[in-house]
């Protein structure tokens, strides 16, 4: 069953050069993702972990028997692994880190275990640029989020046709297909499913170009 | 000691030293990437090498200068430091060395007494990991192992946090103000009870077999 392809939503196929161009503007999007991601990293994060040495310093040079100012300048430091923690929440929501540095192997396996969702993940090393890797990523998040309490156990493997990124989900039900198009299409992706039968659990399937 | 530094971030590496110094250790060298690390160490000999994981040369140039470093001084400790503490550079790290080796997150080395504990454990051999990341791996324990743990008591799930910090019986005595004998117990009990077998005598095999333990799932590829 074909969810959706380059058809344009009145009817009529969209002319090829609207469609490449609507296509770039998304992959430019998931690039913008990206370095905001990074800018997080190498800029307040890092000016934020500085201070914690600077309050360490503080700390060493403070008197011994200032009891209640070492423990004052100790709580400062949680409160800033704290803050760290919130960014590092908001970086991942951005453009997981691991998915930029390690690829969609490493970034999957993370956020199974972080949703606790028993599933198997297949995947290759290679690389297929940072929208490609950034929509697999979050239509397999969605696919996760959107999933019954106590699940089945899932599969996901990723690998490579040609200059198409190829993503099977397997065992999370047909109707979160909308989610993983949702996140293909912008970028001239297409998304199958192939329905659950006696031999196996429903799966979809996306082909997202990439690089 | 005798303490390299590698970090691209001058801000927190200027921090660094500067706690360092504090500290009493004695900074040999300190570099903005990993390739001038390695030249410098070349001359200076050093403890301890703490190493940013993200930076020069691209992308995880922590990692690939550990290596470099591990095969040309195999007694020289390895403290690498990141923003994040995530398990699959724990595993890439043990990859690289299961002894005289830590990780752990850049804003929580930031007293003096840490800091130096940190660079003492990892002087003594000890695998050092980050508490957030021990932590954040004994909680995250699915299925039939998130059963096993969690029919752990308060004390033998504070003690298996602590093993996987990487900590000796020592340590987690002195973490818990137990006797090391009670520590010793309270490790064979859990060892039983996640059905591990392993030297428990040997460090390095003793963590690696927790880690496993927490990390491995049913249906991983």
């Amino acid at each position: 069953m074909m969810v959706s392809g380059f058809g344009h939503p009145n009817g009529g196929v969209m002319d090829e050069s609207v469609a490449g161009m609507c296509r770039r503007k998304h992959q430019d999007q998931w690039l913008r993702r990206r370095l905001l991601q990074r800018q997080l990293h190498d800029g307040a994060a890092l000016r934020i972990s500085a201070l914690t040495l600077r309050l360490g310093l503080l700390q060493h040079h403070a008197a011994p028997t200032e009891h209640a100012l070492q423990d004052y300048i100790g709580e400062l430091q949680d409160e800033l692994h704290a803050v760290l923690e919130e960014l590092r929440d908001v970086a991942a929501k951005i453009y997981p880190p691991l998915l930029d540095e390690a690829g969609l192997g490493p970034a999957l396996r993370e956020l199974a275990a972080e949703l606790r969702v028993p599933v198997a993940i297949v995947t290759c090393d290679d690389r297929f640029g940072p929208a490609a890797e950034g929509a697999a990523y979050f239509a397999v998040m969605r696919c996760f989020a959107a999933r019954p309490a106590e699940p089945k156990p899932a599969k996901v493997v990723v690998r490579r046709e040609n200059d198409a990124l190829m993503l099977s989900i397997v065992g999370v039900g047909a109707a979160h297909a909308e989610l993983v198009d949702d996140e293909a299409k912008p970028l001239g992706g297409t998304v199958e499913v192939e329905p659950e039968t006696p031999l196996g659990a429903s799966t979809i399937i996306a082909r997202i170009p990439c690089e | 000691m005798r303490v390299a530094l590698a970090e691209d971030g001058a801000l927190f590496r200027e921090g660094l030293l500067m706690l360092l110094r504090a500290a009493g250790h004695q900074v040999v060298c300190s570099a903005a990437g990993g390739d001038e690390l390695v030249a410098l160490l070349a001359t200076a000999p050093a403890d301890v090498a703490i190493l940013d994981i993200r930076m020069p040369p691209e992308p995880d140039g922590g990692l690939i200068t550990a290596e470099r470093l591990r095969a040309a001084h195999p007694d020289l400790g390895l403290l690498f430091l990141s923003h994040y503490a995530e398990s699959h550079y724990l595993m890439r790290i043990l990859e690289i060395g299961t002894e005289s080796i830590g990780y752990r997150l850049k804003e929580k080395v930031g007293s003096v007494e840490v800091l130096t504990d940190t660079l003492n454990r990892i002087g003594n051999g000890e695998i050092v990991i980050e508490p957030v990341l021990a932590k954040r791996l004994v909680e995250r324990t699915r299925g039939d192992k998130k059963d096993v743990v969690s029919a752990l008591s308060d004390r033998e799930q504070e003690v298996l946090r602590l093993m996987a910090e990487g900590r000796s019986n020592n340590g987690i005595a002195g973490q818990l103000y137990i006797t090391p004998k009670a520590v010793e117990k309270h490790v064979a009990n859990i060892f039983v009870k996640l059905g591990l077998h392993t030297d428990t005598a040997a460090h390095h095999r003793r963590v690696l077999a927790v880690l496993t333990y927490l990390r491995s799932q049913r249906n991983e590829s």
